[in-house]
């Protein structure tokens, strides 16, 4: 099946070892997202990165750091989105969300 | 907002003058300079400075000689030794080029030096060297991108295949095919998508089930031109495109920068 849609995406980005009540944030927002009911979110890891602090952030393959930059990406409705915004207002204590309005094309399996 | 570029050349300014640099047959001035390998100029190698030099500067040619023993002005001999692996061996760069040319670039050529010495000698060219390169084909039609532009970004997962192979290396063959300007293929993590299953990176062992995501980055026409194959090789998955400023583009050193709203 094809769903044409205009939508919102959310990428966020934080660190890998940031945490939200002792878990690591980037689950705790996927966790948030099923419980909200979202279509869908990716979470990918980068190779090198800086931020706000201006901390270069690695991931070394053989020391295992936990400090990579994270980048989490929501697509989905406005209207779920914005359902979102206000938990990630809640979870993120540093990091960084950008916001783009997208043209989105959702392939689902019938069945 | 950043302003659109027009970057269109595959070619610098600087390596398109250089490409057209040739000596004429005739009258012609030799110069060499002879260093000390272990020297330096401004904490770089003087031989790599000077030839950084000789190459912006435009000259024709030019050829850095190491020598195996010498001695120089303070008269204590200099050779390699098995021991010992000196960095006093003597250096000796060599160019070719008109008269103009030499006494334009003498001055700061002395400077660069130091300790060393200069010679320039009168010499006839017999026959130029000839640009041995075959002229760059020609640019593709894809190279030139500017201004406005869409990013086209796919979510599927890593298992999806198509025609017996990994759906991801399909699409990706697919664009080139479709002489889309260039796509990056990331995997992701941890992630859900229609189904609700978790894809998830496991860490001992190699997981074949992540998320994929590809990124192209094209006109509007030449993306929604592929978009009909898309339709066919996706059956399941995310398809999102989002209108972006390309910063610059070009062939040696591809970078594209989007402008985040």
């Amino acid at each position: 099946m094809r769903e044409h849609f205009q939508g919102r995406m959310l990428r966020i980005h934080f660190t890998e070892d940031d945490k939200w009540h002792g878990e690591p944030l980037y689950k705790a927002i996927i966790a948030k997202c099923m419980e909200l009911g979202l279509r869908g979110a990716t979470v990918f890891r980068g190779v090198e990165g800086f931020g706000a602090s201006a901390r270069i952030y690695h991931a070394r393959s053989l020391s295992i750091s936990k400090n990579a930059p994270v980048m989490v990406t929501v697509i989905d409705t406005e209207e779920q989105i914005q359902k979102l915004i206000p938990h990630l207002d809640q979870m993120i204590e540093g990091g960084l969300i950008a916001s783009s309005g997208v043209e989105a094309i959702r392939y689902t399996r019938s069945g | 907002m950043i302003a659109a570029l027009h970057v269109v050349l595959s070619l610098t300014s600087v390596e398109r003058e250089m490409s057209e640099i040739m000596l004429s047959p005739g009258k012609a001035v030799k110069v060499s300079i002879y260093l000390s390998e272990g020297s330096t100029h401004h904490g770089v190698s003087t031989y790599s400075s000077i030839l950084d030099f000789l190459f912006f500067r435009g000259v024709s040619g030019a050829t850095v000689l190491k020598g195996v023993a010498g001695f120089g002005a303070d008269h204590r001999m200099h050779s390699a030794n098995f021991v010992e692996i000196s960095d006093h061996l003597p250096v000796k760069i060599e160019f070719i080029e008109t008269r103009e040319k030499v006494d334009e670039l003498l001055g700061k050529l002395e400077e660069m030096a130091g300790s060393g010495m200069i010679e320039v000698q009168e010499t006839t060219i017999a026959k130029p060297a000839r640009v041995s390169k075959p002229r760059k084909a020609p640019v593709p039609e894809h190279v030139r991108i500017e201004g406005k532009a869409k990013l086209m970004r796919i979510y599927i997962g890593e298992s999806d295949r198509w025609h017996d192979q990994p759906l991801f290396e399909a699409l990706l063959r697919a664009m080139r095919a479709n002489d889309l300007a260039g796509a990056t293929v990331y995997r992701g993590i941890l992630g859900y998508g229609a189904h609700r299953r978790v894809h998830k990176e496991k860490p001992l062992h190699l997981s074949h089930d992540c998320s994929i995501m590809l990124s192209v980055i094209d006109t509007e026409e030449k993306l929604q031109a592929f978009l009909p194959l898309v339709d066919q090789m996706v059956q399941e998955g995310l398809v999102v495109l989002s209108s972006v400023d390309i910063i610059k583009y070009s062939h040696r050193a591809t970078e594209t920068s989007e402008n985040k709203e």
